[in-house]
């Protein structure tokens, strides 16, 4: 299994008092599938992603990628792992050619060159190599993250709002580039909000609210649920209804 | 207008006012408190009461009424010397590259204001507003460390400050307006707005070509003669007319009595309207200049001064494959090399070589002996205080700990790799300024044997790399290990607390250092002592070879234990801006 999270739990505590932001969060991702994670603002779908990343360590529960617990074995697991997240965090000093060189370094990715001149095409980042992030659009500097996360052979690929910023053209070719990894193998676990983008490329997906599992499963299973049945046949209606926000714009 | 303008920064006030005092929850912000409090009391409060106390008042008997009391000339002077101070920084403000922070307008004010039916003068006035917590702040403060025991003088003083501040913040804001005006306007207009430039550094040239002329016919022997040389040139008539407006401003600083403040209060109250005046007259670039301040405020991050990085030739091309901690230094590297001009580093370090080698060999002892006794400080300071103001490490990269988190880089190797580019970068220009001080020490100590000179600047480059990575060592830690505590990146907690945080981070930090070095002191010391007696001072660079070596052993073991409080570290527990 590329991603097996079981009994997941984060909290947050503040001076205000602490929030469960994740609870009891279970589930796993085979390597081909493209799984959609959705759910309303604050439902926990960054902060699993952030979890799942090794970025923030479990309150409880565990994650294993690849079979390697992020926790007790973070190495093995981050090196398997590309992680995109939905605010692209960049070095100010570094050149688009030097995040990608470094990040090669770091991961050990042969061939840097011959890989970084494809994805750079691909990403239509050509003509930038050697632009600062400050001299880059957010929409390009958001390419630059993703292109960091795609330059090496992760086995399982995270990527929260991958779509944010980016052009009409650049929403198509990311589109893409999602499905064609899935395609070749890779484990994918997308969030996002745009439900017709999870509708036409996820093969699966979980709906999250209020930090826990709603429903988990492929289009045809969740629209075969007994209590979804008078939902409708969207992805949309079918969020609505077990967010319990399906009387939103009803008379 | 106005209302809305009250309403906004009495709302932000009461909700910042309230943060903090709800922060006051956490330990680390109670604790900070309690000490940022007691700084405060005794930094302020008590200099108060000491000022009240008999010695003090038996003191300030001797003296003056005014604090330059003691130079009489000065005294007289001190208006006008600072009137022709704000004159020439009034001219420079021309020239500078610096716009006036009263038109960076914040993302809500964009977003709430500029999309309002509010006319521009409406809305400098409203920034002119937001800015007076900040200056009453400073002239309060101002206010309190006047060295006198009368409330009524740190009061007048304490206006004269605000009105001052206030007065440069309208002037400054007027600038930037009329440069936005000179580079948007074309014919009459533009030469319209250059007028109020040409008056303003005409006058400055005035004001120079007087002086010039009055040190050039009667030299002036110590500073009360050069004090009164000053006061004389400015009671030339043209002079005077130039300068009123600008000691006017200043006058009510030093005015002793009620009878001499209260005119002048009148008079610099006349200027500050005037200016007033100008600068909303002067409003029709307004949102040229606030599309420029906004494109400013847009290149740097929240919190943020703003730092802007250039694209060189690397000269170092990161290889594919190595260790991870070359890596964060080739990181740490590119940020320096597009920072600072590499051809300015080269161009100081040819100039100091030359004058090194041109002192040594005129063997002109007075300049030898500056520049040596300037080398040798630059030396301490770099070895015993760098470490602390260089950040390029953890400190900075906390901000980035979301990115570092999901690299497959064991922790203890992070933390290593953070330490080795400003270990390089301290050490290359301790080891440059320890050489310079070397080579001029005959000037600087002249009784102490050549070779004792020579072994013990051998011996403080042999320790100088150890100190200063213990050091930086001692503050990653305690930045991994209080992430709260310290400040990320540039950007600056603020309030009581914070200050107090500030303190307790500093001592502690101390603290740790000094734990760090007494192993080494003691193994390189026990070492000297047995030595010393028969191979005399020589010894000292094996002495310092055996505690750099413990220092080293000590940050390997260090960076080691860290490795675990770097995968615990929680990016929640960093600090954020406010």
């Amino acid at each position: 299994m590329a991603i097996a999270v079981e009994h997941l739990a984060r909290t947050y505590s503040s001076d205000t008092g602490s929030l469960t932001a994740v609870a009891d969060l279970s589930f796993e991702v085979r390597g081909g599938e493209i799984v959609g994670l959705i759910g309303p603002n604050g439902a926990g779908k960054t902060t699993t992603l952030r979890a799942l990343a090794g970025i923030l360590r479990p309150t409880s529960g565990r994650v294993f990628i690849d079979g390697h617990d992020i926790v007790a074995d973070p190495l093995e697991a981050k090196r398997r792992l590309a992680f995109m997240p939905d605010e692209p965090h960049l070095f100010e000093y570094l050149t688009v050619t030097e995040h990608l060189r470094l990040v090669a370094r770091l991961f050990g990715v042969a061939d840097i060159d011959r890989r970084s001149a494809a994805l750079l095409e691909e990403l239509e980042l050509r003509g930038k190599e050697r632009s600062l992030p400050g001299e880059l659009s957010r929409g390009m500097r958001q390419k630059v993250v993703i292109a960091c996360g795609l330059v090496r052979d992760a086995t399982t690929l995270l990527f929260d709002e991958p779509l944010t910023g980016l052009d009409p053209l650049g929403i198509r070719r990311m589109r893409e580039t999602i499905v064609a990894r899935g395609r070749a193998g890779a484990a994918i676990l997308l969030s996002s909000h745009l439900l017709h983008l999870v509708e036409e490329i996820c093969t699966r997906v979980i709906i999250m609210d209020r930090g826990q599992k709603i429903a988990d499963g492929t289009f045809e299973e969740l629209r075969s649920r007994v209590d979804l049945a008078e939902a409708g046949s969207n992805l949309e209606q079918i969020f609505l209804s077990v967010t319990g926000n399906n009387r939103a714009g009803q008379p | 207008m106005l209302g809305a303008s009250l309403y906004v920064i009495v709302c932000s006030a009461r909700n910042r006012l309230r943060m903090r005092l709800r922060r006051l929850r956490e330990p680390r912000y109670l604790a900070g408190a309690v000490v940022g409090a007691a700084y405060l009391y005794f930094s302020f409060f008590g200099r108060l009461r000491g000022a009240r106390s008999d010695r003090a008042r038996a003191a300030r008997a001797r003296r003056r009424a005014s604090p330059l009391g003691e130079l009489p000339g000065l005294a007289v002077a001190a208006p006008v010397l600072g009137g022709m101070a704000l004159l020439a920084a009034a001219a420079l403000s021309w020239m500078a590259p610096f716009e006036s922070g009263l038109l960076e307008f914040s993302e809500a004010e964009t977003q709430f204001l500029l999309t309002a039916p509010i006319t521009r003068r409406q809305l400098l006035l409203h920034r002119l507003l937001r800015s007076q917590i900040g200056m009453l702040f400073g002239a309060v403060i101002f206010g309190i460390t006047v060295p006198s025991s009368s409330g009524y003088r740190r009061l007048s003083v304490g206006i004269a400050t605000w009105l001052l501040l206030v007065t440069w913040k309208i002037y400054f804001a007027g600038v930037s307006l009329t440069k936005a005006r000179m580079r948007a306007e074309s014919g009459a207009p533009r030469a319209a707005a250059f007028v109020p430039a040409a008056i303003v550094v005409t006058a400055a040239a005035l004001v120079a070509a007087a002086l010039l002329r009055a040190f050039y016919i009667a030299p002036p022997a110590g500073l009360a003669g050069a004090a009164a040389l000053v006061a004389g040139a400015a009671e030339q008539p043209v002079i005077r007319i130039v300068l009123w407006p600008f000691i006017a401003l200043v006058r009510p600083l030093f005015a002793a009595s009620t009878s001499g403040y209260v005119p002048a209060i009148a008079a610099a109250l006349a200027v500050t309207a005037a200016v007033t005046v100008w600068m909303l007259r002067s409003d029709d670039a307004f949102h040229l200049a606030v599309d420029a301040a906004a494109r400013r405020r847009s290149r740097r991050a929240p919190g943020r001064r703003p730092v802007s990085y250039r694209t060189r030739a690397e000269g170092w091309t990161l290889a594919p494959s190595g260790r991870p901690e070359t890596a964060f230094a080739w990181k740490a590297l590119m940020q320096t090399l597009r920072v600072f001009d590499r051809r300015e580093a080269v161009r100081a370090v040819v100039v100091l070589t030359a004058l090194t080698l041109i002192t040594v060999a005129t063997g002109r002892e007075g300049p030898a002996a500056l520049l040596g006794g300037f080398s040798m400080a630059a030396a301490g300071f770099a070895i015993l205080m760098a470490p602390q103001v260089v950040r390029i490490d953890m400190r900075q990269d906390l901000e980035h700990l979301e990115l570092l988190k999901t690299w497959p880089v064991r922790a203890a190797s992070v933390v290593r790799g953070q330490l080795l580019w400003p270990t390089a970068l301290i050490t290359a220009f301790a080891w440059t300024m320890i050489a310079i001080a070397v080579a001029l020490s005959g000037t600087l100590v002249p009784n102490v044997a050549w070779l004792s000179r020579v072994a013990a600047g051998v011996a403080v480059l042999i320790l100088a790399p150890a100190l200063v990575v213990a050091q930086l060592t001692v503050h990653n830690a305690v930045a991994l290990m209080f992430p709260a505590w310290v400040p990320l990146g540039v950007q600056r907690a603020r309030g009581v607390d914070a200050m107090g945080q500030r303190i307790i981070l500093l001592g502690g930090t101390w603290l740790l250092l000094i734990v760090m070095a007494i192993p080494a002191a003691l193994a390189g010391g026990l070492f000297w002592l047995a030595a010393a007696r028969f191979f005399g001072t020589l010894m000292l660079m094996p002495a310092a070879a055996i505690a750099a070596v413990v220092i080293a052993i000590e940050v390997v073991a260090v960076t080691e234990a860290l490795g675990p409080v770097y995968d615990r570290l929680d990016i929640l527990a960093v600090e954020r801006p406010e």
